[in-house]
């Protein structure tokens, strides 16, 4: 589209089929995981090689469609052998808004220190889309668990309240997981978050409970962006 | 490997199978050596600043990041959960490469830094967003880039 308006533009992609029909003037598949198109956090090296690579598709002449394939698998794609988990609570299952709270109230004690390191670690966290800080998240989630709608700003709706605060509950726990030796890899922050901690299991109440809403925005938001496809409970 | 096949199902197939444009046009247009380009990022992560509110689903805006934004306080606020924020997390570069652009910048391998890069919704049908286009083009031109490096998620 910018081309067609003048400007020369190269495109990086991470899914090749996607490239093939799109056909962009010049594109340049990187086959790493979706959510990493330069590849490898903290590898200036590894990152410059695939940004001069796709730039360099700029100087060629031979269009109107030009796909290269980048050569090289990301260094870190593979498990981290021996990582060990920011904490490991007993899982619970609470049986009432004030017992979840209280129970994700007791995981987020327990990962702090970990998330501090890893917020000293990286320079910044990436908490901030729900417009809250931590320490209303459990009050927060008891009120939609006891069929409140609460709506806190900047969001317009209750559904994308909850929606921003499940990410950013998702980031905490990521952050924390990340914080010492080397990261794991993102298989293993999933694995571990949907089946071994407390804020896993209330992320999949919190969508059963979407699910059960008569709020339509709710149901919809909480059916398709609470939970990964790949962690939804059977059935 | 971190290939199509290593995509966990159902996204896999949800990915492959994703509807595309299709555009009839193939404009190609070229410019002068990298070493003389002025070049811009335009990332479909939907950053936001921390405390600005997220794109909303299927959005066709785009958001206007200043080349000087501070990248602690850059946050990606696309729809999708089905692709991995672990590296993001770690660092911004790996969905946006602002640092590294700047470094080609300083040692000459690319001319310079465009004042402004852009962020749109990945997951918004592209057909919806010709206004978009023509405010990103219309900025552009205005600060005479002449090199676009497009990002996914």
């Amino acid at each position: 589209m910018l081309e067609a308006r003048g400007t020369p533009a190269v495109a990086i992609g991470l899914v090749r089929p996607q490239m093939e029909r799109t056909r962009p003037p010049r594109g340049l598949w990187t086959p790493f995981q979706l959510g990493r198109p330069l590849g490898e956090p903290g590898d200036a090296e590894f990152q410059r090689r695939v940004l001069m690579q796709a730039l360099g598709l700029l100087e060629r002449r031979d269009g109107p469609v030009i796909l290269e394939d980048f050569p090289d698998d990301p260094p870190n794609w593979w498990d981290t052998p021996g990582w060990r988990p920011p904490s490991s609570l007993a899982i619970e299952t609470p049986d009432s808004p004030a017992g979840w709270a209280a129970a994700l109230e007791r995981e987020m004690t327990a990962l702090h220190p970990a998330w501090q390191r890893a917020c000293a670690r990286y320079g910044r966290t990436t908490i901030g889309l729900s417009g809250q800080a931590p320490e209303l998240w459990p009050a927060c989630i008891a009120q939609f668990l006891a069929g409140e709608l609460p709506t806190v700003a900047p969001h317009e709706t209750a559904a994308l309240t909850l929606r921003f605060l499940c990410d950013d509950i998702k980031a905490m726990y990521s952050e924390a997981a990340q914080a010492d030796g080397r990261p794991p890899s993102s298989r293993q922050i999933d694995a571990w978050f949907w089946s071994a901690t407390i804020a896993g299991r209330l992320l999949i109440a919190l969508r059963s409970m979407a699910l059960q809403s008569e709020n339509n925005a709710l149901k919809t938001v909480g059916g398709r962006f609470f939970v990964p496809a790949p962690f939804l409970p059977p059935g | 490997m971190a290939r199509l096949e290593d995509i966990p199902q159902p996204t896999r197939d949800a990915v492959a199978n994703a509807a595309c444009p299709s555009f009839e046009a193939t404009p190609f247009v070229s410019g002068p050596p990298l070493a003389e380009r002025r070049v811009a990022i335009v990332s479909s992560a939907a950053l936001i600043r921390r405390n600005d509110t997220p794109f909303s689903f299927g959005s066709a805006e785009v958001r206007l990041l200043p080349v000087d934004v501070p990248l602690g306080d850059l946050l990606v606020s696309h729809v999708s959960i089905n692709f991995d924020r672990s590296g993001y997390q770690r660092d911004i570069n790996t969905v946006c490469p602002i640092e590294r652009l700047r470094e080609l910048a300083a040692q000459g391998i690319v001319g310079s830094v465009a004042a402004t890069h852009y962020t749109v919704m990945g997951s918004t049908d592209p057909s919806t967003m010709e206004g978009s286009a023509d405010q990103i083009s219309g900025q552009l031109r205005q600060e005479r880039v002449d090199a676009v490096l497009l990002t996914p998620v």
